[in-house]
């Protein structure tokens, strides 16, 4: 079944167009990464699928229904859930009071306990460290605390743009991994990174976006293979 | 749609914020943040905040005693007088003191620069004169009654300037609120009904005379109109501090802290927003009719966006998002310049250095702002441990910790809503 699915979208910042005519699907159960360099509109459409930008043009389908006018705290609740670039935690707030920040827009409070035990058994980490304050953890926690406050919607579709920035390399590998797990749990994930290699290695299908355009598509066995984009972003001759 | 992307107001102060934070948990296992702790106040809050109820019970209830008794006591050094009467000075602490709570919901918990409070404040004051003055052809009511309208009054204004400004950030909505309090003085001086620079004499007071005859709330008795607001301000603080705990007070720090994650977690931001201007404006407005009622006079020279910065530096020094912050920092705004008469012309460049000392030693205000996390800080752990557990439904432990807090239990009715495809 298609999750999620972009007609043609164009966004614009004032009069400066930062997407141009974007089309793609993500169907569920599947990791889709989107890679691109600095400024290529990676961030720009991760905001417009969780509703904090509106598209200038084209529309979004969520499971089937048109959710383009559709606020962003009302995407929440019908299952689009967001780890913003750069964190985007609250750091005067608590481990445990970022995770429930997540449950805010939730109907069902039955099923907070069970999926704050599954954040905590990804995270052990956040475990440790619930009572302290999120501005003071590292980077890497933080980004856990992201993810894990994300989750806490019990969203259909995570979107997480670029958790590896910044990372020092295990936690890298220990975030891509998780990715990998929260999707084996039946979440399906949008990825957002510039870390292509690993995006490409964990992903089912992937994207490439140069200046507001997606310029190459498949899956992302396919993509590593493929020799321009090897120069472009994965660093090889 | 740049304009909806500008800076927010107060950030300056967050890496303050996590400084302070972190020196809350360097006692916590595990943490190696040694941040060297700042002393004084800030070791205050930690303890009050672990202190069992009864106990802070024991020491609220001697502190209100004696600011009953504030007026009756007429220290040396400490009174205003000669040259102020201290009663009456009394009575400007208090008022500034509840604007400062009002305008804390505003700056304090959910983050909005409103720089233009003096435009509720005003709307207060004039409903007060408006429905009491015998110089206003409206329908007069007694004077208690103008405080509920003014209320209502100034909420209704704070929604209709909130709905098409509250969508702009940061310095572009500190900018627009600045002409608030211009558009309320120049409403008054174009509008007819307002009277203008005659203003409004005689406005009216609480019942009441005295054995001489004098009326028990004559303008130059400060002491009944002190105990009032005092009482007022009690009682608000009461409410607020609820509203710090409950779900809208969480709303309004994360909207503070990072409005798109607020967004993006289904905290409807731009209701909240509103709300909080509203229920600013609605105590602002209060502050405005108390005042009106007790000086009896109210015209278009009063409200100046001058005071108006007055305010945001009571909030601001007293420490922002911190409600007895916001207390210390009002009375001390309207304290000094009637103690030291003979500075009070220089009133605003003294709150000026002060606002700038006070920014570079002790950023987060005289009291600092983590004390507003006493009321999300432990005891809402309990209660979000509660929550966690399962809401007793769950038979695993922490619901019974006593602060449980969570009013509304919801049912645990199976919603037929297919959850999450976890197959
Ligand atoms: N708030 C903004 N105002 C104006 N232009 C913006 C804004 N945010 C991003 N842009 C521009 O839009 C383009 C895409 O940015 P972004 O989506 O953040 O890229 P990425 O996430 O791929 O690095 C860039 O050219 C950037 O300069
Ligand atoms: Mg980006």
């Amino acid at each position: 079944m298609t999750l999620l699915e972009l007609n043609n979208i164009s966004v614009h910042y004032g009069r400066i167009q930062a997407i141009h005519d974007m089309s793609f699907t993500v169907e569920e159960g599947e990791i889709v990464s989107l890679i691109g360099a600095n400024g290529a509109g990676k961030t720009t459409t991760m905001k417009t699928i969780s509703g904090l930008l509106n598209p200038s043009a084209g529309s979004i389908k969520f499971m089937g229904e048109d959710i383009t006018k559709m606020k962003a705290h009302i995407r929440v609740v019908q299952g689009i859930s967001q780890a913003p670039e750069g964190r985007g935690i609250f750091p005067a707030m608590t481990v445990l009071e970022n995770l429930d920040m997540g449950t805010f827009g939730r109907k069902d409070r039955t099923g907070v306990p069970e999926d704050l035990e599954r954040v905590f058994t990804l995270f052990p980490r956040l475990k440790e460290r619930e009572k302290q304050f999120g501005g003071t953890m590292s980077g890497g926690e933080q980004q856990m605390l992201a993810i894990g406050r994300a989750l806490m919607s019990r969203p259909k579709l995570l979107l997480l743009d670029e958790p590896s920035m910044g990372l020092a390399p295990q936690f890298i590998r220990q975030i891509f991994k998780i990715v990998t797990e929260i999707n084996g749990q039946g979440t399906t994930v949008l990825l957002v990174e510039q870390n292509a290699n690993q995006a490409l290695a964990r992903a089912h299908r992937a994207f490439v976006l140069e200046t507001g355009a997606i310029t190459h598509s498949g899956t992302g066995k396919e993509l590593l293979a493929n020799p321009a984009i090897k120069e472009a972003y994965l660093g090889v001759g | 749609m740049s304009m909806t992307e500008g800076p927010r107001p107060l950030r300056t102060s967050k890496s303050e914020q996590q400084t302070e934070a972190s020196e809350a948990v360097g006692r916590l296992p595990g943490t190696s943040a040694d941040v060297p702790r700042r002393g004084g106040m800030g070791g205050w809050s930690d303890r009050w905040r672990e202190m069992p109820r009864q106990k802070q019970w024991l020491i609220l209830i001697p502190v209100v005693i004696l600011a009953f008794f504030l007026p009756l006591m007429n220290i040396p050094f400490i009174t205003t007088e000669p040259g102020n009467d201290w009663p009456l000075a009394c009575q400007a602490m208090a008022i500034f003191a509840l604007v400062a709570v009002g305008l804390n919901i505003v700056i304090g918990y959910a983050g909005l620069l409103d720089l233009g409070y003096i435009a509720f404040f005003a709307v207060g004051s004039y409903t007060a004169a408006m429905l009491t003055s015998p110089d206003s052809a409206f329908i007069k009511i007694p004077y208690l009654w103008t405080i509920p309208v003014a209320i209502a009054v100034s909420m209704f204004v704070g929604v209709l300037l909130g709905l098409p400004t509250l969508r702009l950030r940061g310095d572009y909505l500190a900018i627009v609120t600045l002409g608030f309090g211009e558009i309320v003085r120049i409403l008054a001086t174009l509008i007819p009904a307002m009277k203008g620079q005659p203003g409004f004499q005689n406005v009216g007071h609480p019942p009441g005379t005295g054995p001489d005859g004098i009326p028990v709330f004559a303008n130059s008795n400060g002491t009944p109109w002190y105990w009032l607001t005092l009482g007022i301000l009690i009682v608000l603080l009461f409410l607020v501090g609820n509203m710090e705990r409950s779900r809208v007070g969480r709303a309004w720090i994360a909207i503070r802290e990072d409005e798109d994650a607020a967004e993006t977690m289904g905290v409807p931001t731009f209701k909240y927003k509103v709300w909080a201007f509203a229920l600013g404006a609605g105590v602002g407005g209060m502050a405005g009719a108390l005042m009106g009622g007790q000086v009896g006079f109210v015209n278009n020279q009063k409200f100046d966006v001058v005071t108006s910065i007055l305010f945001v530096a009571a909030v601001v020094m007293g420490g922002s998002g911190n409600k007895v912050g916001a207390i210390v920092g009002g009375a001390l705004v309207a304290y000094i310049p009637l103690r030291f008469t003979a500075i009070a012309e220089y009133k605003f460049l003294i709150f000026g250095i002060a606002l700038i000392l006070i920014m570079i030693y002790r950023p987060q205000g005289l009291i600092p702002a983590k004390q507003r996390l006493l009321a999300y800080g432990t005891k809402a752990y309990a209660a979000v441990r509660a929550r966690f557990s399962g809401k007793g439904a769950n038979p695993s432990g922490t619901g019974g910790t006593g602060t449980g807090g969570t009013g509304k239990s919801a049912p645990p009715a199976p919603k037929p809503n297919a959850e999450g495809a976890t197959s």
